[in-house]
């Protein structure tokens, strides 16, 4: 399985990195903001998508938007990891074709269980 | 203009959610102070911005040892290693107290629009900011060591 995780901080794709590692995955593209997420995605194929939300230049949002209108991409899992947990902020991204969600704050659990199941589909 | 007390209330509980869960560090409040007092140890100042119903920025202080530990304690790496890591660690930490203190007060009034985080390292600076602005620091007593958290609100 490969993934590409998607988030401007650094820190926090090192720490779902790390997460996916102990889950036994360690085939894990990495991207900096939406653009440079549509960037891999046209280079190379992935099962899996991790997405934050507030990214400059281009927010998770409208990287989620992308993927769902593109043929080759339209169909993969995304989860995003994002402090926007606003009643409306869920709806907005469910509506963009978000499959599971992730509110940061997160403990190890939350988001290893997150992972698994969106896998499972 | 005094800062609203629920957003100060929702802002120290962003802040203890955000190191007891991802941090994995207690942290307990000392006193949420009016007058601001010096900072001399703050080496490290990340700023989140905000804007939309409220304007203004959350920034979070703390001395670059304490930092460096935190980014350590996140990264689940020794914090002697850290170096390049720190400033967007404590960028991320930051993004972190202000979007959950955003998503606390969006069940209250509009969701307010956040920005990306700033990060300052340095020994020697100093924050001017506009008269008409009202602040609030709270400071917090992180295993022994001191960090805070400085809301400010701008007047629309
Ligand atoms: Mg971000």
């Amino acid at each position: 399985m490969r993934f590409l995780i998607v988030d401007d901080s650094s820190t926090m794709r090192r720490i779902i990195i790390n997460t996916l590692n102990k889950l036994g995955h360690k085939d894990c593209y990495e991207a900096a903001n939406g653009r440079e997420g549509l960037e891999r995605l046209a280079a190379a194929t992935v099962d899996m998508i991790i997405t934050d939300w507030n990214m400059p230049e281009m927010t998770g949002v409208e990287f989620i938007r992308a993927v769902r209108a593109s043929e080759s991409t339209r169909g993969l899992p995304v989860l995003m990891v994002t402090t926007n947990a606003a009643q409306d902020d869920i709806v907005e991204a469910m509506r963009a074709g978000v499959n599971n969600y992730v509110v940061k704050p997160f403990t190890p659990d939350t988001i290893r269980e997150k992972i698994e199941s969106a896998l499972e589909g | 203009m005094d800062i609203p007390r629920e957003i100060v209330a929702n802002l120290i509980r962003a802040t203890t959610d955000v190191f007891e869960t991802m941090v994995l560090k207690r942290i307990d409040l000392i006193d949420p102070a009016k007058e601001i007092p010096p900072r001399a140890g703050s080496q490290v100042a990340a700023t989140v911005g905000f804007t939309g119903h409220r304007c203004g920025a959350v920034v979070f202080h703390a001395g670059a040892d304490v930092a460096r530990e935190i980014a350590g304690a996140l990264l689940a790496m020794p914090a002697a290693e850290v170096n390049g890591e720190m400033a967007d660690a404590i960028g991320e930490v930051t993004n972190m107290i202000a979007g959950t203190l955003r998503t606390r007060m969006a069940s209250l009034e509009p969701a307010w629009a956040i920005a990306v985080p700033t990060v300052t390292i340095g020994s020697d600076f100093v924050t001017r900011y506009a008269t008409d602005a009202a602040r609030v620091l709270c400071a917090f007593d992180m295993e022994g060591q001191g960090i805070q958290v400085e809301l400010i609100l701008n007047r629309q």
